[in-house]
């Protein structure tokens, strides 16, 4: 174990944590409506560990669905992970315990880690790696416990702080995004991806926003000029 | 929650780690296939070049105020405002997100 990445880690992990609570609490709040137990929300959240796609699961289910195409349409939602581990990979070592932590590679913690393992020394990837990810984890699964118990008087209580904390992922995400403009090709292309999935996102769309954006986001950069690839910084 | 509803949960899980696995898990089998001089090259450029526009794309999701109005629209402009304000003083994470998100609260605040 090395503690300094240990600490670094779950320091970092922090503002995951803010923008983790708002969301987990709702969910524990929806499931507990939809006739699941603390117990049950709870473990749902740490063994899915999946934010759209478990609300999905749980509607569904409510909604009486069948339950192989409850499991079909989650895990299509869920698909778009496929590409978060093999872009970490040139920073992973060969060591059997990588793809097993790959269990909280969140959409939150692929991005954090995508900014910050190229930074890392190579033998303090895997401890910041496994306490960033612990961090959210346990900040998602206790979330969606207090949500379950307690989620309608907190949510009534302070319905401002939750509104405000649920900001910080879109912050935690322009941060981890403002050092990948470094030409105008690659800032008209995540300009595009941002765009196209706000617009996605407007319509309702959100399931299938991530993947469609990042495709626009590609075609913009493969049709941009070479010319407009000069480094501005 | 009857058994039928905790096995499509555990199929559900299961196949949710895979998803996130499995490609590393075949990545390192082909790096550790190819010869040295190969290593780099066992890795694809594509996933490299996406990643950003897959966070790019979540911005863009995040950015979606709930409920949609005037003052979240207006305190979400302000919360990113500071938020790269903050950013382009310190490079730092955790400074920048605060900014934002205490901007982003002030702006409701007043307006509410």
């Amino acid at each position: 174990m090395n503690a300094p990445a240990w600490r670094m880690g779950a320091r970092e992990a922090l503002p995951l944590l803010s923008g983790y609570l708002p969301v987990a609490l709702s969910f524990g709040l929806v499931a507990s409506q939809a006739g699941f137990s603390a117990l049950e929300a709870t473990a749902l959240s740490l063994l899915i560990y999946a934010g759209a796609s478990q609300f999905l699961f749980v509607g569904m289910i409510a909604g009486g669905a069948s339950l192989w195409l409850t499991v079909v349409m989650t895990l299509l939602i869920n698909a778009r992970h496929v590409v978060y581990s093999l872009s970490l990979a040139p920073w992973l070592s060969d060591s059997r315990r990588w793809p097993w932590l790959m269990h909280g590679l969140t959409d939150q913690v692929f991005a954090l880690a995508h900014y910050r393992l190229p930074l890392l020394a190579e033998r303090d990837r895997m401890s910041w790696f496994a306490s960033t990810a612990l961090v959210a984890w346990a900040g998602w699964g206790g979330g969606t416990l207090v949500g379950s118990l307690a989620g309608e008087q907190l949510i009534m209580q302070w319905p401002l702080l939750a509104d405000a904390l649920a900001f910080a992922l879109p912050a935690l995400f322009l941060v981890l995004l403002a050092p990948r403009c470094t030409s105008m090709r690659w800032a008209m292309a995540l300009l595009a991806s941002v765009l196209s999935a706000l617009l996605l996102a407007l319509l309702n769309l959100t399931n299938v926003a991530v993947p469609l954006a990042a495709a626009l986001g590609a075609l913009c950069l493969y049709l941009s000029p070479e010319t407009a690839d000069r480094t501005s910084s | 929650m009857n058994n039928a509803i905790w096995l499509a949960a555990g199929a559900t899980a299961l196949g949710t780690l895979l998803i996130r696995m499995l490609p590393l898990y075949w990545m390192q089998r082909r790096r550790s296939e190819a010869s040295v001089t190969e290593r780099e090259a066992a890795i694809p450029a594509w996933p490299g070049m996406l990643a950003p526009l897959m966070i790019a794309a979540l911005l863009g999701i995040s950015l979606a105020p709930q409920p949609g109005s005037a003052l979240t629209w207006g305190a979400t402009m302000m919360g990113s405002l500071a938020t790269l304000s903050g950013w382009y003083t310190t490079r730092s994470l955790g400074l920048p997100v605060a900014a934002g998100v205490a901007a982003y609260a002030l702006v409701v605040m007043s307006g509410s």
